[in-house]
This record gives structure tokens, sequence and C-alpha cells, in this order.
């Protein structure tokens, strides 16, 4: 059987001991992790810290810092399995408290942000500390569009972003997300997308989410969407199905008790009309596929927002989370190719995208806006409990 | 002229009437009936070769489809007292497909059982016609090569589906206006492949077959390189002139001084 523990046991003998915290550093450039060093040690001054990490910790300016080595692995984005099972393995053998993983560009984070997700599992013991970035409106809109209010509808999380790049783990959390992601690794899979937030729900584990504020966010190595939607929005209905036991129970959002820091303004204006153009071309092309997956009210509200003017272009809360609910279920039923069902999500998305962009535009906050998608979402979730169990029940 | 006139008389001197038609209406339908006789002997005789081919292949497909149930009844029990699924899952929480592995296994043995049962009827049908009949019919052989067809027809025609789609969804993304017209051509490109592929098979058609084929899918490739080559022709001339002549640099007069140009701002969007 495959296995990625990838430290041999005469590096883990030799670099051994104990260590309260572990903070596990995605491959990086050296500038990068030399600037993360920097603020580990200014913010964990005296305190036992150890990290891991494939980088080259040679010529740092931080060598009080001590570094045990992990395989080197091709992930860019976001955090694959693979690292999560080294992250947890370097924690076992020093017997960490506490696991820190820091994704690709955590050199844009605040220090007080390290601490402020670590102090969440530490002192608050929470056993998921998840950070609240401020990103601008105009980025993370596959989270805001899909992730968010899905994994809000079905797991009743109101974390904002199920699939950032950093967290703080506790120790039975990082144990959780190395054994799954084990799992990904045996099957070969080392690359796989692990989803923390519906993890630690499904085990019943505290989350807490710490406002960081701004974060240089790393883009795919693969610019092109229609890859990365595919991967990241397969491997989320993927989850999702996995779990479906779980989050057909009906369960109760927690109430909102926190704010968190405002969003950084727009500037300039986006031409949604090749976006809205894309839409009506699908529209016109993808009857036939589209017609397979969706349900008739969700096709007909489509062919009326295809004939809407760029200008007064929204795709309707109720539409948009029934188009995404009708894909999760074919999905599941193999009702068409996955590949194929992807594909033809893609100019859904860009509907989506053109009618949140319009909304930003007419002066409301992307925050009310991505809020009312997500509620658009619970509302809606009998329909994709009642479509998962009786599928055929609304193809008439 | 002479000598033809002699020859015609003496024809004529010859010629002996037909008898009439009342007496050699016995002789005709003795003929017809003879003719009849012999053709549903024939055919009897074949159907009396063939049939033991027939009755095996009807036997041999019945027997190993109940051998399916019962083996595929048999794994549902042994799997279900052995807790198959859950021991699978435990493994691996990521089963997708909607059947639990327990169906998938006997549903397997089942069909796989069905599909013996006709390889051995057929094979044993293919060697009762070979060996227990002289006379040739030329239908007879397509019966063993019609398995073969249907299958090549069937694979062709998922494969088309499949090619169309994915060109459809592709070119749609790429945000092709021509996308459906592609898409339409892939698709008959491989029907047409797997058309002529078929009639190869059961040896139908000949050369008619490889002509019409190679000019069918000469056209549609054809067409399909019109159609792209038209719909980008603005992009592949602005892309020609774009290589041939190089725009000089633009020096502004020095006694002119350049406004500084504002800049359209167009936030570029983040889907991550």
């Amino acid at each position: 059987m495959a296995t990625a523990n990838t430290v041999s046991n005469e590096q883990a003998t030799a670099t051994a001991t104990r260590a309260d915290l572990l903070v596990f550093v995605a491959p990086m450039p050296p500038e990068q992790l030399e600037s993360i060093f920097g603020n580990l040690a200014a913010e964990f001054r005296g305190e036992e810290l150890l990290v891991a990490t494939a980088n080259d910790p040679t010529g740092t300016s931080h060598p009080e810092i001590r570094v045990v080595p992990v395989q080197a692995t091709n992930a860019v984005w976001p955090v694959a399995a693979v690292d999560f099972v080294n992250a947890v393995h370097a924690a076992k053998e020093n017997e960490a408290k506490a696991v820190l993983v820091l994704g690709p560009g955590a050199d844009s984070l605040n220090p007080s942000a390290l601490r402020g997700l670590v102090n969440s599992v530490l002192e608050s013991k929470s056993d998921l500390a998840v950070p609240h970035y401020s990103l601008p409106p105009n980025a993370g809109l596959v989270n805001s569009a899909i992730i968010y209010p899905l994994t809000r509808a079905l797991f009743a999380s109101r974390v904002r972003f199920p699939l950032s790049i950093d967290m703080a783990l506790s120790f039975r959390m990082a144990e959780k997300l190395g054994n799954t992601a084990q799992k990904f690794v045996n099957q070969n899979q080392p690359d796989a997308i692990v989803w923390p937030v519906s993890e630690a729900m499904v085990a019943g584990l505290s989350i807490d989410e710490v406002d960081v504020g701004t974060r240089e966010l790393p883009q795919p190595a693969e610019p092109n969407i229609n890859a990365i939607l595919s991967l990241v929005t397969g491997s989320l209905f993927a989850d999702i199905e996995a779990k479906a036991a779980f989050w057909q129970r009906p369960r109760r959002l927690l109430p909102e008790h926190r704010a968190f820091s405002a969003l950084p303004s727009v500037e300039g204006a986006v031409d949604i009309a090749p976006m809205v153009e894309a839409f009506r071309l699908a529209f016109t092309n993808l009857q036939e596929i589209w017609g397979l997956v969706l349900a008739p009210n969700s096709l007909l509200g489509l062919k009326r927002l295809s004939v809407v003017d760029p200008a007064a272009f929204r795709m309707p809360e109720t539409l948009w989370a029934r188009v995404v609910f009708d894909f999760l279920v074919a999905y599941r039923l193999r009702t068409i190719n996955r590949g194929h069902l992807m594909g033809a999500l893609i100019p859904l998305y860009l509907a989506w995208v053109a009618g949140h962009l319009n909304v930003l535009g007419s002066g409301t906050d992307a925050e009310v806006h991505v809020e009312a998608v997500a509620a658009a979402f619970e509302s809606e979730k009998q329909y994709i409990v009642s479509r998962w169990r009786w599928p055929d029940r609304f193809n008439s | 002229m002479g000598r033809l006139i002699g020859m015609m008389l003496q024809t004529v001197q010859n010629y002996n009437p037909p008898p009439p038609i009342t007496n050699n209406s016995v002789s005709l339908w003795t003929h017809i009936s003879d003719a009849l006789q012999q053709s549903v002997y024939r055919v009897l005789s074949l159907f009396i070769a063939v049939l033991p081919g027939i009755l095996a292949v009807f036997v041999a497909l019945t027997l190993f489809t109940l051998i399916g149930m019962g083996l595929s009844l048999l794994l549902r029990r042994v799997l279900a007292f052995v807790k198959f699924d859950e021991r699978l899952n435990r493994g691996n929480p990521e089963w997708t497909p909607s059947s639990s592995p327990t169906m998938l296994i006997a549903r397997g043995a089942f069909w796989g059982c069905v599909l013996l049962g006709l390889v051995i009827g057929i094979s044993a049908f293919d060697a009762s016609y070979s060996t227990g009949t002289p006379l040739p019919i030329s239908l007879l052989p397509y019966l063993t090569k019609m398995v073969g067809a249907i299958l090549v027809m069937i694979a062709g025609t998922v494969i088309a589906r499949f090619l169309a789609r994915s060109v459809l969804i592709g070119a749609v993304n790429a945000q092709l206006q021509y996308a459906r017209f592609l898409s339409l051509g892939v698709k008959w490109l491989v029907l047409v492949l797997t058309a002529a592929m078929v009639l190869d098979h059961l040896e139908v058609g000949g050369k008619i077959v490889e002509l019409a084929f190679g000019i069918l899918f000469g056209g549609i490739v054809l067409t399909l390189a019109l159609a792209v080559g038209l719909g980008s022709r603005d992009l592949v001339s602005r892309s020609l002139e774009g290589r041939a002549e190089p725009k000089p640099e633009r020096v502004p007069p020095p006694e002119v001084v350049p406004k500084p140009v504002e800049p359209i701002r167009h936030e570029t969007i983040r889907h991550f």
C-alpha cells in the first residue's frame, strides 16, 4: 500500500522533539519563506515552535527556528492531501499540540493573524480555526457563488472561506484530516482537495473563524477557469456526496455573533458583456445537455434570463441555488459524464458572476449579495434533499 | 436468293405445331411441383441441419442466464453476509457510483454469464452450420458476424455522442459561434466511420462502401475545415497582418507634448 509518510525514520529520529506548535509551511519561493520565518520569530518568540516544510531552510536569517524536512510535492494550490499527511505525520512525531498550516503566499498575512489562529486552538480550545480574509469584491468569486453557499446550506457552517489555505488545527482535528488525506493518497490522489470544514462538522468538532485581514491569495497554476472550476466544484460535489447521510438531516445554523473587517472597495468597472454573451451562446447550444440536468422550472428561468439586457442582467438567487443543486444531483446520478457536467456549469457560473458584478455596480455591498445568495441556498435546502432522495419526481 | 427461299420452304415443311396447352399443363405443373419440392427439401434440409445449432444458442443462452441469476443471487447473499459494502466504504469513502459495490459485482456476474452463454451458443451454431450442411445460404454467415457488427455500432454511437458533447461544451466555453456545427460535424464523422466499419465487417457493399466512406468522410472534414477557416478569417488575417507588417514605433514630434492617457480601469476578476 502506498503511503505518504514521507519523512524518513532516520530524519524523524534525528529531529524528533517536543513542540507545542508545529507550523507546516507549503512549498513557496525562498523570499516568502524568509518573510514567514520573520513573522513566526517575532510572534512566537521564546515558544516551542517547530516548522515542517519542503523548502530549503538554509540561508534564512532565523537559525533559532527548528525545521524538520518533509517531502516536496507538486501541489501549488490549494493545500493538497499529501501536505496534510506530511503535516500530521510531523506533528505526531514531535508530539505537537496544535498544527498551523500556512499555504503559499502566507507571507502576506499579518503576524498577529498567525497568533490569532494559534490562540483560537490552543487557548480557546477550538478544533479548527480558519481565517476570514478581507478580499476585494471581485476576488474569490467561485467561493462566493458556490463553495460558501453550499457549505453553509448543507453543513450549517458560517465559515466564509471553506477552502482556506491557512488554518490552525487541534491535534485531534489534525488526526482526523490526516486520516482523510491518507485515504486520498492511498488511492493515488495525492493532490486531492481536502475540505476541513465539512470534516469538522461531520466529526462534531468545533470551528472558529479568525479575522486575518487582507491576504494575497495565490492563484491556481492553471489559469483556465474551465479546468479549475471543474476541479474545485467536482471535489466539493464529491465531498457532499460522500457526506450525504450527514447533511440530509435538518440542522440549525448558529447565529452570527462576530463582525469582520470591511472589504476593500472596488475601483473601476468590469465589462460584463462577454460573460452575458457567453451565457447566451451556451443557452442556444447547450439546451440538450442542460435539459438532462436541470429541472423544467430552472430551464424556464434561464430562458427568461437569456433575453435580459446586460445592463439589467442579474441571476435570481433562488434560480442560481436550484441550478447548483440540480448539477449536484446530476453529479451524483452520473446523468452525463462528470467532465461534461462541470463544463456545462461554467457558462451558468459566468452568468452569476455577471449578475453579481451588476449588483455591485448598483451600489450594493458585495457581502450583502453573497449573504442573500447563501440565504437562498438555505431556503432551498428542502429542494436538494427531495431531489437527492427522489430524483425522478422533478423531471416532469 | 433461290437458296434462301429453298431454306424457308424446308423450315415450313419441318415445322411441328406445339401440342395443345391442355396436354402440356400436366408436365408444366410437374416441373413447378418438382422445383418447389426440391426447394422445400433444400430449405428443410438446411433447417434440419442448422436446427441443432439454433437450439444450442437458445439452450446455452437460457442455461447461462439461469446460472447467472443463481450466481448473482448467491454473490449478493454472500457479500451482504460478509458486509462487503461497509468494509469497502471504510477503505474508500469516496465511492461514487450510484449503485452499491455488491450490486455492481452481482450485475457484472449476471451479465458475464449471459455473454458467455451467447458466445458459446454462437460458437455451437457456427460449428453446426459449417459442418452440418453442404448448402450455402448467403445470409447465414451474417448471423455470427451480426453480433460483432452490433457491438461496433453500439460502441461507435456511444463514442460519437461522447465526442460530440465534448466538442460542443469545449467550443461553447471557448465562445465559438459555430460550436453546434462543429459538434455535429464530429458526431457525423464518427457515425460515418462506424457505419463503414459495420458494413465492412458484414462484407456488404465491398468497394462501394469504401468509396462512399472516403467521399463522405472527406466531405465532412472539408466542410468543417471551411467552416472553421471562414469563421476564424478575421482572426487569421489579423494574425498574418501583425506578422507581416510590424508596426513602426511611434515617435511623438518634439514640439508636441503628449498628454497623459487615462488608462481604462478594468478591475481583474479573480475567480479564486
